[in-house]
């Protein structure tokens, strides 16, 4: 045995607390220039929700242009330098793109466009990145109107691969006039009973109100913003920051807390403490590998240590979407994937500090970081702190019933981990030891009475709900379905074991067809819902899941090699031969 | 956990004896699992065939069932949810599987046969103990809610008042309505309403159906049990031969559609229509074709069309669902229905009501909304939807008399795994430390 030495892990945990430290640091806006940061913190309201205008800027940029929320300018009298530019300013150009005499934004190139077809109908060349502006298209724009309406008259289901990209085109386009004729998003606040407004609307309220009555005067927010506009379109640094204290003020003093909260969604926003998560977690796994060749002791603590800090960074990211939202922290399939990977990862510091032989290190790390990677995925559809259906507005029950069936699925997806790490440690290496053995199966037994726990205990909590808002306890339907297989899989495994029907291998390959299961319960539901329809179908979706399918059967499959093909096996039956041989000489 | 057989020399009583030995196939753990097992493809099958079916059919076809025939048809659209074969595709045949009461017996016994042969009692026990006895809490109320339970609904339109429900297809088996009926109401005495009621059963089989309480026979022409409706020009004959020549059928046609199922987003629910033609007992000439319809039942400018026989006696003749009249009524005050900012993406739905119970001299308001249900009177009535235009309220009303036990099986059971796995990790972490010391 190594002995620990605690300088390495000490300088890890220094090392990743700088990376997080550096990535937290916000850009700070030029003193002269437009002060872009301080209007990116503005509320709003869109989809129903307070945001700040950067997340309205930077879900709407993504959307178009799938997957960047920053843009790339070409070199103009605006934009000399020629780099990334962020989403804010991309909108504050297709703000003023109405009344500018360059329509600087219709030169961005922000739309993706994949299909060949359309390509070639918008009489397009393909290139690297597949991103166009909308001044390269414009003249074919008649074309793209007919064929939109052609595809919208077809029924779901022949709808070809054309007719969706002209459709999605078609939809995005129209989401960037609405930004351009300030019909979206709601920028002024609500008066006394009355709702958020666009500018438009508010504007021009504000006006006939000043027409009716000369001494009204205009909406001091109203004009304030359009001040903001003004100058920026004027390009005019000293009045826009002006006016947008001014506006600050204004807002700060109507809606304090929104107004912080939205402050700090924007850090949130360019934080993005979930990517750089993944980043940590990746390096975790990688320390946690080079500790199966050498210094064991030394590196399994600093892959500990390390993955300890992600996991802090990972707890105060989810606590911050909590607090931004004001809910429990599991709304929708995208937040189900970050507290799923949280779990995991909590989950596996617990046994590596029972158990400390760096299998913990190992199932965390590369859960936590599959976990969020599946997450970032699913942020590409937009707003991932969007409101819920009226049913489901419920804190307690979101709180109970959804955290509880999710940490039954992270039990599951661990305990199945596990059981990967059983198989390929014993079938390609020779670290299997009886020893070692014997603690993986006591792990994945832990872990799937976990799974036992938080499964039943969720599911019914989830049937009580359903009984507290229609009156039916079980209803029979995919979701809870799902959830019951999850209930019954944790129950095979313990009884399977209890009644010696799986020994150590048995439970380890039971676990890892635990995977699929919960895979199924997780997102094959959803599909089987909408998978007959064409639309909403996620094809992306459904390949990953057959992917995965497709693994874990393979592991499944390997792991019943008879023994003798176990590297473990064949060392512990050679170290037990060679003395054998021997004996007779001996004697 | 290790489980000890029971003492082979065990100075038994010879009955004792006996009785245990013929338990102690019933109560092994593998048939645990192979029910588990059963149950999991059961489970699965039933969901897939929620594909094809509506919810309900599924539920009293595969869990409120002794057996099923499996289509393998389900298994094809598990495989073309995922792309793995072409839409299209056709796998005949089925197979016989155990159905949900079938697997819920057996496990019950299994689990019961269990506890006599193997579990003595002992603390040590009390967490398994109590994880059996709440799983057995929750399979009886799922018995008793699918033999006992009764739901249906209460539409109410904004300032009227309703006294009744319609009953629903998701009742349980003693309260089990399988579709709509013919009703015909004699409004001549004032005040009161005579309703002679064709039960759904008779609509499938057709043919003729007479009866002494009604002036005329009646021959089910038609009977669909979906169906959508298409407004046409009377003058006209496109499309066919209209079968209907009185009533609203003459400018409404019904065309029959495939039964609605339970993943379809639009409809959830069948809506049946029938053509029925009604002859006079005494002239023995027709009266005329009808259109019944659920649909034109549902539209609330005039549910019923009315039947005129040449003597002049007046019926009011409607295809509804099932009803259950209340001793009590309901008057909608206000519908409100609240929207997220700037979206029309609904908030919360409540309906103010007023309740009055004449028999008990009740009369009173209160409130339901999203997750606060009103009870009362043995039913909990919940919000569930709206008409068109928030016009009216739709109130999902329940009457279940196993509603407690899934509550009190999850505290029960809980309770026992908490105890079982915290007792086991306990020791676990004990002989840890002591391994490690």
């Amino acid at each position: 045995m190594h002995k620990s030495n605690p300088i390495i892990p000490a300088i890890a945990v220094i090392l990743g607390f700088t990376y997080f430290y550096f990535q937290a640091a916000q850009p700070s806006d030029p003193v002269e220039g437009f002060h872009i940061q301080e209007f990116a913190k503005l509320p709003i309201v869109d989809r129903g929700r307070v945001k700040p205008m950067d997340t309205f800027a930077r879900v709407s940029l993504m959307v178009m242009n799938d997957g960047f929320q920053t843009f790339k300018p070409d070199k103009s009298k605006e934009y000399e330098i020629d780099k990334r530019q962020p989403a804010v300013r991309w909108l504050l150009d297709v703000m003023t793109s109405k009344f500018s005499e360059n329509h600087i934004a219709e030169k961005h190139k922000v739309f993706r466009i994949e299909n060949d077809q359309l390509l070639g109908l918008l009489a397009l060349q393909p290139r690297p990145g597949l991103r166009y502006s909308i001044e390269e298209f414009a003249p074919q724009i008649g074309e793209l109107e007919k064929a939109g309406k052609a595809a919208d008259q077809k029924e779901n289901a022949k709808k070809d691969a054309f007719d969706k990209s002209v459709l999605q085109l078609a939809h995005h386009l129209q989401s960037y006039m609405e930004i351009a004729s300030l019909q979206t998003p709601l920028v002024i606040p609500a008066g006394k009973g009355e709702d958020w407004k666009p500018f438009m609307q508010a504007a021009l309220e504000s006006r006939n109100a000043n027409q009716a009555d000369p001494n009204a005067g205009m909406n001091p927010t109203v004009s304030k913003f359009g001040e903001m506009l003004l100058s920026y379109l004027k390009n005019e640094p000293l009045n826009f920051n002006k006016a947008l204290v001014e506006y600050r003020d204004l807002i700060t003093k109507e809606l304090p807390v929104q107004s912080e909260i939205s402050g700090f969604e924007v850090f949130f926003n360019h934080f993005a403490p979930f990517y750089h998560c993944i980043v940590v977690y990746l390096f975790v796994f990688l320390i946690s590998c080079f500790a199966w060749v050498t210094a064991p002791v030394t590196l399994n603590k600093t892959a500990f240590w390390l993955c300890i800090l992600t996991l802090l960074v990972h707890t105060w990211a989810l606590g911050s979407r909590m607090h931004i939202q004001g809910r429990p922290p599991v709304t929708n399939l995208y937040s189900s994937a970050i507290f799923i990977g949280w779990g995991c990862v909590l989950g596996c510091i617990m046994l590596e500090a029972v158990y400390k032989n760096g299998i913990g290190n190992i199932v965390g790390s590369v859960t936590g970081s599959l976990t969020l990677l599946i997450a970032q995925h699913l942020s590409a559809e937009g707003d991932t702190l969007e409101m819920m259906q009226a049913v489901l507005d419920t804190n307690f029950w979101l709180a109970t019933h959804v955290t509880c069936v999710t940490l039954g699925y992270t039990a599951t997806f661990v305990a199945g981990f596990l059981g990967i790490i059983y198989v390929i440690m014993g079938l390609v290496t020779t670290t299997l030891t009886p020893e070692r053995d014997k603690s993986l199966t006591q792990m994945i037994y832990g872990v799937v009475c976990f799974a036992m726990l938080f499964s039943f205990v969720g599911t019914v909590l989830g049937g009580i709900w359903a009984d507290q808002s229609w009156g039916r306890f079980w209803g029979w339907d995919p979701k809870e379905n799902g959830a019951l297989l999850i209930v019954i899989w944790n129950a095979i495994i313990l009884h399977a074991r209890w009644g010696g029907m799986a020994k150590n291998r048995g439970v380890a390959l039971l676990a890892i067809a635990g995977n699929m299961v919960t895979g199924w319960s997780w997102f094959g539901t959803n599909q089987l819902g909408v998978g007959l329809h064409a639309y909403g179908f996620n094809d992306q979706l459904a390949w990953g899941l057959t992917a995965f399918w497709l693994s874990q059967l393979g592991l499944i499959g390997v792991g019943l090699l008879p023994r003798q093909y176990w590297l473990s096996s064949r060392m512990a039956s050679k170290t037990i031969s060679i003395p054998a041989k021997l004996q007779p000489k001996q004697a | 956990m290790s489980e000890t057989e029971p003492n082979k020399n065990n100075p038994n009583k010879n009955s004792q004896f006996n009785l245990l030995k013929l338990l102690k196939p019933l109560a092994s753990l593998q048939l645990t699992v192979v029910l588990f097992v059963l149950s999991l493809v059961l489970v699965f099958a039933g969901t897939l065939a929620q594909v094809d079916n509506p919810i309900w059919t599924a539920v009293s076809d595969y869990f409120r069932s002794f057996y099923v025939f499996i289509p393998n048809q389900v298994f094809a659209r598990f495989c073309q949810t995922f792309r793995w074969v072409s839409p299209t595709a056709q796998w005949p045949g089925s197979f016989p599987f155990p159905g949900g009461w079938t697997i819920g017996g057996l496990m019950l016994a299994n689990l019961l046969a269990a506890h006599a042969v193997r579990f003595k009692f002992s603390t040590k026990r009390i967490g398994i103990i109590s994880i059996h006895a709440g799983i057995i809490l929750l399979m009886l109320g799922e018995l008793i809610t699918g033999i006992f339970a009764v739901e249906g609904n209460m539409t109410i339109e904004q300032g009227g008042v309703t006294n009744y429900l319609e009953l629903k297809e998701t009742s349980g088996f003693m309260g089990k309505v399988n579709g709509p009926e013919l009703a015909f109401s004699d409004l001549s005495i004032p005040k009161k309403e005579k309703v002679v009621v064709i039960p759904n059963h008779l609509l499938r089989t057709g043919g003729k159906i007479s009866t002494p309480l009604l002036p005329f026979d009646i021959e089910i022409i038609k009977y669909m049990n979906n169906s959508s409706v298409e407004e046409i020009d009377p003058e006209k004959t496109e499309g066919g031969v209209n079968l209907a020549n009185v009533g609203d059928g003459v400018r409404i046609r019904a065309n029959e559609k495939n039964e609605a199922s339970g993943t379809d987003k639009d409809q959830k629910i069948d809506l049946p229509s029938a053509y029925i033609n009604l002859i006079d007992k005494k002239t023995g000439k027709s009266v005329g074709t009808y259109l019944a319809s659920i649909w034109l039942s549902l539209s609330s400018l005039k549910p019923t069309q009315s039947v005129i026989t040449e003597d002049g006696t007046k019926t009011e003749m409607a295809l509804r669902f099932k009803r259950s009249y209340k001793p009590f009524s309901m008057e909608l005050i206000e519908f409100k229905h609240e929207r997220y900012l700037g979206t029309n993406t609904p908030k919360n739905f409540s309906s103010k009501i007023k309740l009055s119970n004449e028999s008990l001299n009740e009369n009173r308001e209160t409130l339901i909304s999203m997750n606060n249900p009103l009870r009362y009177d043995g039913e909990t009535f919940y919000q569930s939807g709206f008409l068109p235009n928030d016009k009216g309220t739709i109130l999902q009303v329940v009457r279940n008399p196993g509603w407690i036990m899934p509550y009190l099986s999850c505290l029960v059971v809980s309770f026992g795994m908490l105890l079982h796995f915290g007792m086991h990790l306990n020791t676990f972490l004990k002989k840890r430390a002591i391994s490690n010391a």
